[in-house]
């Protein structure tokens, strides 16, 4: 079942000055559990299909359909709210909150969506148990690793239980150890939990893990292959 | 949680947020004891006025204060003063006889008003004797005794026991010419006390005066607490024929003055608050500029747009709730200090007491007044922290997540 509909999607800055093309009729579906790569070189517009799929940015034409929602004509209100609730984050710099712990960064989203304390703290625990970090729990980002960082990113992206994952360039500031380490725990949840995780990168570690890799060039699909 | 992390927020920081709490303490400390001092400022003055001279209520024959022409006396007045006595809300009560003169000395001369008093009752309500800084209150000299301001006794350039003549219309038309001997220099913050009031006693006057045994005007102390008009209605109602009137209407100058006063710290209160707002604005400004990628996450996860300004709102209010007690405390310090130990004005004392001021000054305070403060800089701080958090809600995701 298709929990992602990208139809003939196209978003150019600048429209009036001078006009830059970030995507060009892109259109595809993402299945659910799915571990998908979106990869090509800088500026070829990977980062902005992310945050178009993500809610984040509105596409100039076409649509995205999330669970047979259309986000695009949503507004930005209903937009946060559905981001909330559907999709789960996670950013190349990890993003982290720095003033709360590894635990409370993982509760902090089930704090938005207004989950009871108790469920919230099993639920972060659990993740973290499942990420190798729950030794880490009460340590605040600044005491952890990138690797341990990108690991609470990840496990506060579950923690809102999304329909699908948006990693952006999620192993770019990782060292090759945390990177494998990462994509392993990744793969788990995906092949355990039938988790869906749609990446974009241009690391071949990740592009060797992905069972579908979406290749862009200039806004472009180039290549949709499924390994 | 949005609460554990604004206030985990302030201190990521440290400087800055001592900085704004400073400001708050500073701003908090500044109001109440620049309050504290305008007080006790105003209260010094209009109390030496009121308790040396003026007193809280006088009563006239209506047409006297017209022109002070001394055939205007109240009729039984020595009757009614020891009546008004015994009224409860009646502290003390003197008479006196008044008519205005001259004053001369073998060098110079000067225009004064001649003050027959009752010298025991005029030192219980006025406390005359207390502001006497050379010579003594009636005593030494049995033959025409008078007390002068100091300003005057400079003009004339008279000392204890000098000779002065007083020249005055005795109230047929004629001048009479008396000769005085000065018993005492007064000195006080009172302008007219100082330089325009002579004080001879009541029976010395009355001598020299056509119409005999009568009086000019009674003053009237009232207890504390007791309101002043409810008593000048209470005399104007028994006394129909005279005219009873508070200090308000006395001295309207010291009313006008007080209301001046107050206006004087409202603008002082606005002017402290808005440094206080735009101290507060550039702080927190700063506070989510640095935070922007931050911010960006929370709301790309999903963090509605009223729970990030809520959150900014918050670290301010936290940093307004941990500098204002301080504020308050160094403040109450520092006004009940010097509420013992008094303003020490001393090195500008001949300016002020050239205005009539005294030069040592005790601040004080209502407690109401800490109340406001406090709320005032509150306030401020809150309304100093919309903008930042309005700016925090603007941010684009996107955008923000990117800046480095």
């Amino acid at each position: 079942m298709s929990i992602i509909k990208v139809e003939n999607i196209t978003k150019i800055y600048n429209e009036t000055k001078i006009p830059v093309h970030a995507l060009n009729g892109v259109s595809f579906e993402i299945e659910e559990g799915e571990f998908t790569a979106i990869v090509g070189p800088s500026g070829c517009g990977k980062t902005t299909l992310l945050n178009v799929m993500g809610g984040l940015d509105h596409p100039t034409a076409g649509r995205v359909e999330i669970s047979n929602t259309d986000i695009t004509e949503m507004k930005d209100k209903d937009l946060i709210d559905f981001r909330l609730n559907n999709i789960g984050f996670v950013f190349q710099a990890y993003n982290l909150i720095p003033v709360l712990t590894a635990l409370e960064n993982v509760e902090f989203i089930m704090l938005l969506q207004k989950v009871a304390k108790k469920e919230r703290v099993e639920r972060s625990m659990s993740l973290l148990k499942e990420m190798g970090i729950a030794d880490k729990a009460d340590q605040r980002p600044s005491e952890l690793s990138g690797g341990q960082q990108q690991r609470v990113a990840v496990a506060r992206a579950l923690a809102s239980k999304p329909n699908f994952i948006l990693a952006d360039e999620p192993t770019a500031n990782l060292d090759s150890v945390s990177t494998s380490n990462l994509l392993d725990m990744m793969a788990k949840m995906n092949k355990e939990e039938n988790e869906t995780f749609i990446f974009s990168t241009h690391d071949q570690r990740v592009i060797d893990k992905a069972r579908r890799v979406i290749t862009l060039e200039d806004g472009k699909i180039l290549s949709d292959v499924s390994v | 949680m949005i609460l554990k992390i604004a206030w985990k927020n302030i201190w990521r920081s440290r400087g800055r947020s001592m900085v704004v709490m400073g400001s708050i303490v500073v701003g908090i400390w500044a109001l109440l004891f620049g309050t504290g001092f305008m007080n006790g400022f105003m209260e010094s003055y209009m109390a030496d006025v009121i308790n040396h001279d003026v007193s809280n209520i006088q009563i006239h024959n209506p047409e006297f204060t017209k022109d002070y022409d001394i055939k205007y006396f109240i009729p039984d007045g020595e009757k009614k003063v020891k009546e008004i006595r015994n009224w409860p809300e009646v502290k003390a009560a003197t008479s006196r006889a008044i008519v205005n003169g001259m004053i001369s000395s073998s060098r110079k001369s000067a225009g004064i008003q001649i003050r027959g008093i009752d010298v025991e009752n005029e030192a219980k309500a006025t406390q005359l004797d207390s502001l006497i800084s050379e010579g003594e209150y009636f005593i030494g000299i049995k033959r025409n005794p008078i007390i002068i301001g100091k300003k005057i006794a400079d003009e004339l350039k008279v000392k204890i026991r000098s000779k002065v003549v007083l020249t005055f219309n005795d109230g047929n038309g004629d001048l009479t010419t008396t000769a005085f001997r000065v018993v005492g220099i007064v000195k006080s913050s009172s302008v007219k006390i100082n330089g325009h009031y002579v004080f001879v006693r009541k029976e010395d006057l009355f001598k020299n005066l056509a119409n005999g045994n009568q009086i000019h005007e009674i003053a009237i102390v009232t207890n504390s607490q007791v309101e002043e008009e409810s008593i000048v209605a209470k005399y104007n109602e028994v006394y129909k024929e005279d005219k009873a009137e508070s200090w308000r209407e006395i001295a309207p100058e010291l009313a006008l003055m007080q209301e001046m006063y107050s206006r004087v710290l409202y603008i002082l209160l606005v002017i402290i608050m808005l440094a206080l707002a735009f101290g507060i604005v550039n702080t927190m400004l700063m506070a989510v500029l640095e935070r922007m990628r931050e911010l960006g996450m929370l709301m790309a996860i999903g963090m509605n747009k009223l729970r990030v300004f809520f959150m900014v709102v918050v670290e301010t209010i936290f940093l307004s709730l941990i500098g204002a007690p301080i504020g308050l405390l160094v403040g109450w310090l520092t006004i009940r200090y010097y509420q013992n130990v008094g303003v020490d004005l001393t090195n500008y004392s001949e300016g002020l007491e050239s205005f009539g001021y005294s030069s040592i000054l005790y601040p004080y305070l209502e407690a109401d007044a800490y109340i406001i403060v406090t709320v005032g800089v509150v306030v401020t701080a809150i309304i100093g922290a919309l903008y930042p958090a309005w700016k925090a809600v603007k941010l684009n995701p996107v955008e923000a997540l990117h800046k480095v």
